[in-house]
Formats: C-alpha cells, sequence, structure tokens
C-alpha cells in the first residue's frame, strides 16, 4: 500500500525511492521504468530487485514511449472529485515495447474505440492546476 | 481415494445477525458470533484456549483488536492473533487453527471474521473506495482514477473475457445462478429472482461490470471452533473434518509474458490442498467460493482444476453451478447474493454444507472446497472438508 496526497490538485502516491523518478519523469516528458543492467529485462517501476534474476542493481532508464492497450476499464462513477468532469473515463493498463505495464488515461480516443492490442504512445497532458501526467493516445 | 485421518475438524459454528443497516460495533458482532459458535459446539468459555482473529483489510485494529479476547470474556488462551493475510484470511485463520491444535498448542480455537462497513453517513463507496495498489508501492492508480476494488477487478475481467472470447451473457450466468441459490436460503440478503435480461440493463459501475457483477457489503460476524477430529466427533453438531489445505501466493509481475489476471495463485491452492487430502478436483462435490465479482467464480473454477481453462464461460452460461447443474458453485448466494463477509461467506457455506444443514440448498457434501482470496486475486487460501472422518 502506499499513501495518497495532493498534488497541484490532483490525487497522487507520497513520493518514494521506488516511484519518485517515474512521476518526476513526467515534468521531462519522458517515460521513466526501470531496467535490470544484469539480465537486461525491463521492469514495471517500484521493484526494489530484477524479478527475473534476482539482481538489485536496478536502474532508471528510458522507455521508448510506444505500446499497447493491455486492459481497459470505464469508470462510470466519481470516486474522487478531481475526476467528476471526466465520467465516464477509461483507465487502461498499457504494456510498453519494452515489456514492463503502466496504468495511464488513454486520451483522444472515444472509450467505444478503446480494445486490446491497439497501439498506442506516450503523451504528457496537465491536469488538476497544472500537473504534468503521463497518459498515452492512439498511435 | 486414499485413507487418511482429518487434520483437525470444525466443531462449532454460528453468525451473528447479518443486516445491510448499523446493527452496532465490529467486536459486538464478534462477540456474538464467538457466544454463539461455543454454545453450538457444546463448549463452555473456559474451554476454549485459542481465539484467531479476522478484520477486513479496511477496517483498522481499533474495529477488531487483539483485546476482543477481554471482550468476548475468554482467560487464558495459548494463542492469540490478529490474522492479517486480506481476504484470504478467513480460510487461512482456519488453516492456522488447525495447524496449532495439530501442534499441541491449543485444543479449541475460535477463528472468528466480523465487519460492519455499513455506517450511519458512510456510503459503499467512501468505505471500499480506496485504490486497491496493483502496481504496488508505483502509486500509479489514484493518479489515474482507478479507485475501489471493482476497477482493479474490472480491469483483470475484461483481460480474462478477452483471452476466452467471453461476454457479459458469460458473467450475467453467475449473477443469475448465485440468485437462484439465494433464493433458498433464508440468510440471503438478495429476495427477489434476477434474469440475465436485469443483469444487463443493471447500471455499469465500472465497466465491463454491471452493478449485479458486484457484491455488497453486510455487516456480521461469522465464527468456527476448531478442535482435534477426535475431540469434534464428541460434540453435539455433525463434525466438519479438514482433510487438506493449501495456500498459493505468486506475486505480481507487471512486465509481457505473466499473466497476472489469469495465472492466480488458486492454482498452487488447490494442488496443495489436494495432495495433502489425497483426493482431486473430480472428487469435489461442491464449491464455496470468494466471489466479490461475477468474473472470480469463473477464473476459480478453472483454477481449482474443476473446469479446464478456458471453459468456465460455456460451463456457467450452461447452468453448470446453478441449482440442479453438475456442478454447485457458492450454494448459500455466495457474496454476490448472499452477504458479503469476505471469508467468513465461504467459510459459512461450507461449514453448513459439509454438515447436511443446508436445508432446502443442501447439496451432496461428501466433499467440500472451501476457498478465499485476498488483493486482486492474489493471496489464496484453501481447505478441503467432509462429514466423514476418513476418506
Amino acid at each position: 500500500m502506499y499513501d495518497i496526497t495532493r498534488t497541484l490538485g490532483w490525487p497522487t502516491p507520497v513520493l518514494n525511492d521506488l516511484n519518485r523518478p517515474h512521476f518526476e519523469g513526467m515534468a521531462d516528458g519522458k517515460v521513466i521504468v526501470q531496467h535490470c543492467p544484469d539480465c537486461d529485462t525491463w521492469l514495471a517501476p517500484g521493484a526494489f530487485l530484477c524479478e527475473n534474476c534476482g539482481s538489485t542493481a536496478v536502474q532508471w532508464r528510458q522507455a521508448s514511449g510506444q505500446g499497447e492497450i493491455y486492459s481497459y476499464v470505464i469508470m462510470n462513477r466519481t470516486f474522487d472529485p478531481a475526476f467528476e468532469a471526466m465520467v465516464p473515463y477509461n483507465v487502461c493498463l498499457i504494456e510498453l515495447a519494452e515489456g514492463p505495464r503502466l496504468l495511464a488515461n488513454v486520451t483522444g480516443i472515444a472509450n467505444s474505440e478503446l480494445a486490446i492490442g491497439r497501439a498506442v504512445r506516450a503523451t504528457f497532458e496537465k491536469v488538476g492546476e497544472g500537473l504534468p501526467l503521463l497518459k498515452f493516445a492512439p498511435a | 481415494m486414499a485413507s487418511k485421518k482429518p487434520l483437525a475438524a470444525i466443531r462449532g459454528f454460528a453468525m451473528s445477525d447479518l443486516s445491510r443497516q448499523y446493527i452496532g460495533e465490529t467486536w459486538q458482532l464478534a462477540v456474538t458470533a464467538i457466544h454463539r459458535a461455543i454454545a453450538d459446539a457444546g463448549l463452555k468459555k473456559s474451554d476454549i484456549d485459542g481465539l484467531l482473529i479476522n478484520k477486513s483489510p479496511v477496517a483498522t485494529l481499533m474495529d477488531l483488536p487483539m483485546d476482543l479476547l477481554d471482550y468476548a470474556g475468554l482467560k487464558d488462551l495459548t494463542l492469540c492473533s490478529v490474522v492479517e493475510a486480506e481476504g484470504s484470511s478467513g480460510v487461512q485463520m482456519v488453516q492456522q487453527a488447525a495447524l496449532a491444535v495439530q501442534a499441541g498448542m491449543a485444543k479449541a480455537v475460535v477463528c472468528v471474521f466480523s465487519d460492519a462497513p455499513i455506517r450511519p453517513g458512510v456510503s459503499t463507496q467512501q468505505a471500499f473506495g480506496m485504490p486497491l495498489p496493483l502496481m504496488g508501492k508505483l502509486g500509479s492508480e489514484a493518479p489515474t482514477g482507478l479507485f475501489g476494488p471493482v476497477a482493479a477487478y474490472a480491469l483483470a475481467a475484461r483481460r480474462y473475457m478477452h483471452k476466452n472470447n467471453l461476454n457479459e451473457d458469460h458473467l450475467g450466468a453467475v449473477a443469475v445462478a448465485c440468485r437462484q441459490w439465494a433464493l433458498k436460503n433464508p440468510l440471503a440478503m438478495m429476495k427477489k429472482p434476477l434474469t440475465m435480461e436485469d443483469h444487463h440493463a443493471s447500471a455499469y459501475v465500472v465497466e465491463p461490470f454491471h452493478l449485479f457483477d458486484c457484491s455488497f457489503p453486510v455487516n456480521g460476524a461469522v465464527a468456527v471452533v476448531v478442535t482435534s477430529a477426535e475431540r469434534a466427533a464428541d460434540g453435539p453438531q455433525p463434525a466438519v473434518y479438514i482433510h487438506g489445505m493449501g495456500q498459493g501466493h505468486r506475486g505480481v509481475t507487471n512486465r509481457r509474458g505473466f499473466e497476472n489476471e489469469i495465472e492466480i495463485g488458486a492454482k498452487l491452492a488447490g494442488e496443495g490442498a489436494y495432495a495433502m487430502a489425497g483426493v482431486g478436483p473430480k472428487d469435489i462435490d461442491c464449491a464455496q467460493v470468494y466471489d466479490a465479482f461475477t468474473y472470480c467464480i469463473l477464473l476459480q473454477l478453472e483454477q481449482y482444476g474443476f473446469v479446464a481453462p478456458g471453459g468456465a464461460g460455456e460451463f456457467a452460461l450452461a447452468g453448470q453451478t446453478a441449482p440442479g447443474g453438475s456442478f454447485p458453485v457458492n450454494t448459500g448466494g455466495g457474496q454476490l447474493s448472499g452477504y458479503y463477509l469476505q471469508g467468513g461467506t465461504p467459510l459459512s457455506e461450507g461449514v453448513m454444507q459439509a454438515r447436511g444443514t443446508a436445508g432446502e440448498r443442501q447439496v451432496k457434501h461428501d466433499l467440500v472446497l472451501t476457498a478465499a482470496y485476498g488483493g486482486r486475486m492474489m493471496y489464496h487460501a484453501c481447505m478441503i472438508t467432509s462429514p466423514h472422518a476418513s476418506l
């Protein structure tokens, strides 16, 4: 579990050593995930060690931003006021070209056009009072 | 089947009153269930030397603290713990009680689940609407708006449906079957018939889940008394013998090649329990599983080996899990139509079935599988029980 706070009016996790580079990379327009230099495995961020080989030499590394939709849902209710104007909005699990999966909203597409396997690319949008957030758009 | 002695047995069982209204604090409901279970076992409070406590993962230790033993009037225990394995705790606490009895650490262990999420002025959404951390410590659920177990499970269900060419009829069939069972269960909260049309017409909460794909909170408590098999045989109620127990916790790998949404630890848990009992899935007469959402029944049917992978949707659509079907599942209506008491739901119905006291909904019960999970189906525990001391 993690603690939730609000940054520029938007719900965000409290930053820690396992997530800070990922979220701070959004301000630079970069998709920062993790990579194991010992076995060359790309990892979903938040990893303390490489789940493939066990190495703790895991490094932060920029991914290409290319990927595809692995799964998706449409949120039909408001659980947090920040999202009220967006309902119904999508949340997708994106499988990056490098392999790791990330949760993100896919923008620039009708919810009815979402499909598993659809190619997407990273894009960055300001949310709340100007917080840059990683999103994806149709490739 | 191999001839094996049971690990332990359930001698006492009871529930508090159940309600979708506030009827008391979590600890009060727990004390009621504990006292009723001890009486049901034909024992006195002084006979009890162990207490294992299962609180909801979204409740706090203040709701159900260690000193529940004082509220319940229990003294001089040689075993007492709050079991924290999320939703799998309801079965895990019985497993731990069986191990303690086997090891001689305690002779009569009360295991209790209690929860009171419904309170004046608190909505379901407020009680359960926090993000469920699928992505570990990354914490990307909150900024992307993936709130509540319902969203986390919907994301998994969509993937599972895609891989197996399932549609909303397959999910709806599960909801309809559970409702048919619930109508036979006086304890069930849902009292009206449910059709496939009703399911499809209900609003989406988080698509692909309609309202009737989701369970609903209930205030209540379930308690059992675990003793040795020999001791349980002397009780006033039919003993429920525990022949096999298993757990499965696979870990989550969020990258290509790993289908966390489908390849869950239930398989590992089932394999362990079957091996311990010396039986296989084909020997099981009915299953009582955690069904917070419709998709969970389908996936567990496959992972516990009752249906080939990918086949559960058609199996449910053909009515096989419903009354009159070939393999009864969640015969009390489950969490979907009966009552959502986390692991306490399959535990309670599993005991009633194995005892043969399930009334109008009683099914063949020589071997009953009872299973519970926590997280988004990340942590699994199951047990195989029977009214027979030897298999």
